[in-house]
């Protein structure tokens, strides 16, 4: 039981953890809490199926070999983060962060439309990897091994991000930027080369999170994301506006506890389980307002 | 020419004319936006059966004109909507599907003391409790789709042992558990083992599920009190897990455009007005459906054009029968009508409920990724009025 309750936790914390750092990975580098990262991820899910307002979905991109499939939507992903960078958030660069908040909020709602036009309302079914869900067993537990490839996933891009930050040049100018933007320009680290990394990156990770809601719920609906980026804009806050890592142990986290929350919590309080969660990321504001790993830069220098 | 001057002339006069003489049905739904995808086919049915009425020779001898505005899916937008079909000289107004979004319209009705219908509406707000006096919705309440799968599924499926896993995105699905609840324990040696809740859009509903696995006995039926996209994810996700129990729900998951989520699958039933799958026993109900293909081009998706058309249906039959649109004398003749026949089964409204309380239904059940009907059922006993108001 309890084995089986650790994969659940972990599972769902690693989902929010990539949530939660495509949005602190643009918010290091610019200052904005992107609330467009959830239309990014609906957006991923809409590209595996054809444009088309009929009640069942055809597959577009989802006819392509797994491997390949993986990697154009991905690119997608990027491509369409890149894309709302250039076109959107270029402009509005030397704007106040409310501004660029606002901007996002409003490329938000116009993806959202956007969907609404291209697919209609009504929730598509994709056929893709149902037998993921198929459960495997590890001593007590019995783990779906969609959970297992989540988990492995959650760690491989972490390790790999750590290296790109740590070894890359991109990475390093990534890292300035995100300590001070304005010394790293100074120093010669070209802005839009960084900002356009950043986007990429946090593109790419909406996209996986979109292929494991996929493979997960099997159905695209165009209100899908909003909740995971509710949650995962609340991981960055608690990990520490800016933190990378502090966005992937909060995201683990809220995970973890909500999974534990409709594990231990009894019937009657169970319909309440989100206010319980909120509830506990309140108490960890109240003693840390600066979120669990603060950014050295966070608190202003007097 | 003279004549056909003065002819042209009188025709130009009396067109104006005439059509201030029509009776004016408003439709204040959503057009635009995710509403839309559950508005249109009901509003199409409507429009069905007023085509219908028309080509009969009219409602008191006068043809029934439509007129439109769009509530764009947004709460606000809707009591706009409302005035604005009331500008348009709307008599009687048709309001969205669902209560929520189908509510603001219907207040301004009420406030012009005219009547309301909900296209689809299965809460019981949505009509005299919730909305005022001469509001109704012709579809059937959530609480008598739930009370109808555990009666049938106790009495054809030998159910004796169910799980419950209710979904709190909305008032829908509390109404298909609430009905369920009341049903299924009171069935002799029936018994709920266990119960759980999830949210429409989790990601995941892992730990739900190994609450399912930890029981001692694999529960004879999981009843899904879940609406799209969060069921089809939910049956994904529990039939993965290698739970093979019949999974019931309510009517909202009808159609098969979602199968694709869960490939192959088997063991899922719910109630349905009529069926789209042409294998409904009534002919007229297949009628319907070739009508609603000749003039969309496609059949329905889901039961869910039905209730559009029962509206139209029983609110004309009222007006015939008061000889008047005015809201208080309909109201009076709907609420007079017991078990008035429609092409998709017998309705009922009385003065405490304008909504139904039982209906015979239709069961489709999923199997190898085929839906088709396989039974029909009506509840032995109307679920109570305390029931249906959560008392």
């Amino acid at each position: 039981m309890s084995l089986q309750l650790l994969f659940d936790a972990l599972s769902l914390g690693g989902i929010y953890a990539i949530a939660a750092l495509g949005i602190a990975l643009i918010f290091g580098v610019m200052k904005l809490v992107n609330f467009a990262h959830g239309q990014f991820i609906a957006c991923a899910v809409f590209a595996l199926i054809l444009p088309s307002t009929d009640a069942v979905a055809a597959l577009g991109l989802g006819l392509l070999p797994t491997p390949l499939l993986i990697l154009a939507i991905l690119g997608f992903g990027a491509g369409l983060a890149v894309a709302a960078e250039a076109l959107v958030f270029r402009p509005l660069r030397n704007a106040s962060p409310v501004a660029l908040m606002v901007g996002s909020f409003a490329l938000g709602v116009a993806l959202q439309n956007f969907l609404l036009v291209l697919y209609g309302g009504r929730p598509k079914a994709i056929s893709l990897w149902a037998g993921l869900g198929a459960p495997v067993r590890i001593g007590p537990a019995e783990v779906p091994l969609l959970q297992l490839i989540v988990i492995a996933a959650v760690i491989a891009i972490l390790l790999a991000l750590g290296l790109m930050l740590k070894r890359s040049r991109l990475g390093l100018e990534m890292r300035a930027a995100a300590a001070d933007f304005g010394m790293a320009q100074l120093l010669g680290v070209r802005a839009n080369r960084v900002i356009s990394g950043a986007f990429a990156l946090s593109g790419a990770l909406a996209a996986v999170v979109a292929l494991v809601m996929v493979a997960q719920t099997g159905v695209a609906d165009v209100r899908m994301g909003g909740q995971i980026m509710l949650i995962a804009f609340i991981a960055t806050v608690v990990g520490g506006m800016g933190s990378l890592p502090g966005a992937v142990a909060a995201g683990l986290a809220i995970g973890a506890a909500s999974a534990l929350l409709q594990a231990g919590l009894p019937d009657a309080a169970r319909p309440f389980r989100d206010a319980f969660l909120y509830a506990l990321v309140i108490v960890v504001l109240l003693f840390r307002p600066q979120g669990l790993f603060a950014a050295a830069d966070a608190k202003p220098r007097v | 020419m003279k004549y056909a001057c003065s002819l042209l002339a009188l025709l130009a006069l009396t067109a104006p004319a005439r059509a201030a003489d029509d009776i004016t049905v408003g439709f204040a739904i959503a057009k635009s936006g995710w509403m839309e995808a559950y508005d249109t086919p009901a509003a199409t049915a409507a429009k069905i059966r007023i085509e219908e009425i028309n080509a009969a020779g009219g409602l008191l001898g006068q043809q029934i004109k439509v007129v439109e505005a769009d509530t764009r899916t947004d709460r606000a937008e809707a009591a706009k909507a409302g005035l604005d079909v009331l500008d348009q000289g709307a008599q009687m107004m048709v309001v969205s599907c669902d209560y929520d979004f189908g509510a603001p319209a219907a207040l301004v009705a009420e406030g012009e003391g005219m009547n309301s219908f909900f296209l689809c509406a299965e809460d019981v707000k949505a009509g005299l409790q919730g909305v005022g006096p001469n509001s109704f919705s012709s579809s059937v309440l959530a609480p008598v789709q739930g009370a109808t799968m555990a009666e049938w599924a106790y009495a054809k499926r030998d159910a004796r042992t169910a799980f419950v896993l209710e979904d709190t995105f909305i008032e829908y699905n509390k109404g298909i558990c609430t009905g369920f609840d009341w049903m299924f324990p009171q069935l002799e040696g029936a018994e709920i083992l266990g119960r759980d809740t999830f949210k429409n859009d989790d990601a995941s509903i892992a730990s739900q599920i190994t609450r399912i696995k930890s029981l001692e006995k694999t529960p004879d039926v999981i009843m899904l009190c879940s609406v799209m996209p969060g069921a089809a994810a939910a049956v994904r996700q529990i039939r993965a897990a290698g739970i093979e129990a019949l999974i019931l729900n309510g009517s909202a998951v009808d159609g098969s455009y979602w199968l694709d989520a869960v490939p192959g699958l088997s063991g899922f039933a719910l109630p349905v007005q009529g069926t789209i799958y042409g294998d409904d026993p009534r002919p007229e109900v297949e009628a319907f459906n070739a009508a609603y293909e000749a003039r969309t081009g496609a059949r329905p998706a889901s039961q869910y054009a039905y209730p559009g058309y029962v509206l139209i249906d029983l609110w004309a039959k009222a007006v015939e029968r008061a000889g008047t649109v005015d809201g208080a004398a309909v109201t009076a003749e709907l609420e007079k009508m017991q078990a008035e026949p429609t092409a998709f089964g017998p309705r009922s409204f009385s003065a405490e409920l304008h909504h139904q309380n039982t209906a015979l239904m239709q069961i489709v059940e999923i199997t190898g990724g085929k839906p088709a009907r396989v039974d029909e059922w009506q509840i032995s006993q109307p679920v109570p009025l305390d029931v249906l108001l959560g008392k």
